[in-house]
């Protein structure tokens, strides 16, 4: 007996090791005339009074539906939106990331909104933002809003060490210096993954992460361009007392570190910024923020910034498709993108340029703007999503590379994986 | 076979039986024992719903599991709901692939280290368990059975934020106590770093299990035994190879045969600690098998990597097994 207790603990550890779970069940639609619409809005995308008045709207104009707002968290998310594609009752409406758009339209998960190009006002899109809503022609998203970051820095520590906003590199390199030998602050936070900042710099030296071979894409990462932007990475870098393996959302730059203080500038988005206001008001003090595009080589032009942002989609199988579309018609409306732009304070480019509104002076919307021009995206290709999910090769690399490997070696093991990922299906 | 059946059905008989003095026939007594346990329906009711769970919670995704293996399953296939058979490729792939190969010689170099750390702890503490005053015994055993109930995911925080490069306490530590080069030291920046880290925490959980049972089973060992071998002058090394040893084989036979497990499919102390990185560096089989099908949805990959992880498992235990067997076949 004792011999089959043995072995049937044995059996049923070794179990164990293999079972793995997956869950993904989503709220069925309640099936009574009443309908629910659900929308996906990632986390700090939709202002909340903005998104009330727009669903009241909807709900007065179609009788006896209910929107429902659900905030996703961007960690993670890819997990999450592709469990949800794959379910019967997905969310109606879904806000998806402008670098992992392709990635689901590819799939087929995503509604081809093609037909219905006139009634969005397709022809008034922002040109920047619409490649990311496109596959092979056909449309698969409306374009929401875009951002870029800027570099937001204290008024009175700059102040302090009697450095004015740069306007190129070497003016900025000279500025930090001048504040980490005159004051206590850390002249600039920037942690050693914050892989858009990296990717702004390589578009300043003429690279990409990944260049077209063919029919093929493959990494670039290990080119001179490459090491050049990398180096002026690590110069910056040295600034910071931050980790070399984390990014700048762990721990969250906006709320946990910036609030602390003696922080004398850091590079973040317009809702990083209003978090961070938002903290350092709720601890009792005030925030001086004032803001610059991030500098470019020379004062002619400023740095290459991505040009982050979300598109709004209807996954293929929702159970209210036609109601999904009338509601992302809305939301994308000028009028409620006019309304967007007001509602983010600028800190958000609307779709079109008819929405933009015209920034206050000194604001975060203001030196945005500055970069637009010069935002930038991922490759565009399906397969870009791939490369994006953890462990992303091109936060590994920059983390080598700021720990002393050789970034030619460090480049070349991220491209190998960049060109594995990226023409994956 | 001895003829003979029942005892004193014959009281004439002069002749002692010719089986010795074991009067119980083996060839009848064993039956009829068995007589008295129900019979028919009753015992495959009552097992019922532990089959029931296991087939259900265990079997069924393993066979799904194996499933999945031998196909391309991706975002793609996911959303599409496509099933594309590709036979033997994910293993192909695996089998080629050097990482999968670095993973499976550190999976195994990271289990032995740290099963045979937990059973030289949790010894040496069962041990002192046997030896220390009623009181302290007490004290001991709450602090044994409080780290040994820790949820790991907590401790395993606990311990991520005891190395944190910024504030971490353990920087704090050596700088107080005046090791240089600890202001913002990165307790994670290599794969073995951060193994050692890990290998910390999981002895430290496991050590108590092992020590518990170790204080269990020193008090069945009557104290004669010990009072006789130092009669005969055997230093105390030598009282624990030759009396404890021996007579709590099968102790340690079953405990590190069981630490072999859990250590081998140890996943969430290694994930919360640093998701497997740096690099990659610290994946272990499991870890290893869940980034590449939880983070990079690459799920037919994923499950022939756990499968090959269960045949490893099987091949490698069986010679363990076999042990066990002989072991109880001795007794």
């Amino acid at each position: 007996m004792r011999r089959k207790l043995i072995a049937a603990i044995g059996v049923a550890a070794m179990m164990g090791v293999a079972a793995c779970g997956s869950d993904g069940g989503e709220d069925a639609q309640s099936g009574d005339g009443d309908k629910t619409l659900t929308v996906w809005v990632m986390d700090g995308s939709a202002p909340e009074e903005w998104v009330t008045e727009l669903n009241k709207e909807f709900e007065a104009a179609h009788e006896g539906v209910t929107v429902e707002i659900q905030t996703q968290q961007w960690n993670g998310i890819q997990e999450k939106v592709t469990t949800a594609l794959s379910e019967d009752a997905p969310p109606d409406v879904l806000e998806l990331g402008n670098t992992q758009t392709a990635g689901y339209a590819v799939t087929g998960g995503l509604a081809d909104l093609t037909d219905m190009k006139d009634e969005l006002g397709y022809d008034t899109w922002n040109e920047g933002m619409l490649p990311s809503a496109e596959l092979d022609g056909q449309l698969y998203a409306a374009p929401w809003w875009a951002a870029n970051r800027v570099v937001i820095y204290d008024k009175s520590i700059f102040a302090d060490a009697g450095v004015e906003p740069p306007t190129t590199r070497e003016e900025w390199v000279e500025g930090l210096q001048k504040i980490e030998d005159e004051t206590d602050a850390q002249p600039i936070y920037l942690p050693g993954q914050s892989w858009y900042v990296y990717s702004g710099f390589l578009w300043d030296e003429g690279g990409d992460l990944a260049v077209e071979d063919g029919d093929q894409w493959k990494g670039a990462l290990a080119t001179p361009e490459g090491a050049a932007a990398m180096n002026f990475y690590e110069e910056l870098q040295s600034f910071s007392t931050a980790p070399k393996d984390t990014d700048e959302a762990t721990p969250q730059q906006s709320t946990d570190i910036v609030p602390k203080g003696d922080v004398a500038s850091w590079i973040g988005l317009g809702w990083e910024a209003n978090g961070a206001i938002a903290a350092i008001e709720e601890a009792g003090g005030e925030a001086d923020f004032g803001y610059f595009p991030v500098p470019g080589k020379t004062a002619e032009q400023p740095g290459h910034v991505f040009f982050g942002g979300s598109n709004l989609a209807v996954p293929e199988r929702s159970q209210n498709k036609e109601l999904a579309q009338e509601w992302l018609k809305l939301a994308t409306s000028e009028e409620w993108m006019k309304k967007y732009a007001e509602a983010t304070g600028g800190a958000a480019l609307p779709n079109s340029q008819a929405a933009q509104i015209t920034p206050e002076p000194g604001s975060f919307a203001e030196a945005m703007v500055q970069s637009a021009d010069v935002g930038r995206l991922t490759p565009i290709t399906p397969g870009w999503a791939n490369v994006e999910t953890d462990p992303n090769p091109v936060k590994q690399y920059m983390t080598n590379v700021l720990n002393g490997t050789d970034p030619k070696k460090a480049g070349d093991d991220a491209d190998e994986a960049i060109t594995e990922r990226i023409n994956q299906g | 076979m001895t003829v003979q059946t029942t005892e004193g059905a014959t009281p004439v008989t002069k002749e002692p039986p010719p089986s010795g003095p074991d009067s119980r026939p083996p060839g009848e007594a064993a039956p009829r024992g068995r007589r008295s346990l129900p019979s028919g329906w009753l015992p495959y009711l009552l097992i019922a719903p532990a089959v029931l769970a296991l087939t259900v919670f265990l079997g069924y995704p393993l066979v799904r599991n194996v499933l999945v293996s031998f196909q391309q399953l991706g975002r793609m296939e996911m959303i599409s709901r496509a099933t594309v058979w590709t036979g033997f490729d994910n293993y192909v792939e695996l089998l080629r692939d050097d990482a999968f190969w670095a993973v499976v010689v550190r999976t195994f170099v990271f289990m032995a280290v740290n099963v045979a750390l937990i059973m030289l702890g949790g010894t040496l503490i069962g041990l002192l368990l046997n030896r220390l005053g009623k009181a302290m015994r007490l004290v001991l055993s709450l602090a044994l059975v409080m780290a040994w109930a820790m949820p790991i995911v907590a401790s395993a925080t606990v311990f991520r934020w005891l190395f944190d490069t910024q504030f971490g306490v353990v920087n704090w530590v050596m700088r107080s106590l005046g090791f240089a080069g600890y202001e913002q030291h990165n307790w994670f920046q290599t794969g073995f770093s951060t193994l050692a880290i890990v290998t910390l925490l999981i002895v430290w959980a496991s050590v108590p299990f092992v020590a518990l049972n170790m204080y269990a089973g020193l008090t069945t060992i009557s104290g004669e035994l010990y009072e006789a071998a130092r009669m005969d002058g055997a230093t105390n090394y030598r009282i624990f190879r030759s009396v404890v040893f021996p007579l709590l084989k099968p102790f340690f036979l079953i405990t590190t045969f069981l630490e072999i497990i859990w250590v081998f499919k140890a996943f969430a102390q290694i994930y919360a600690l640093n998701q497997g990185g740096p690099n990659r560096e610290s994946e272990t089989l499991p870890v290893f098998a869940y980034v590449e099908g939880m983070s990079q949805m690459q799920f037919g990959v994923a499950a022939a990597a756990s499968v090959l992880t269960i045949l490893i498992l099987i091949v490698a235990m069986s010679f363990y097994f076999r042990l066990i067997l002989k072991q109880e076949d001795e007794q």
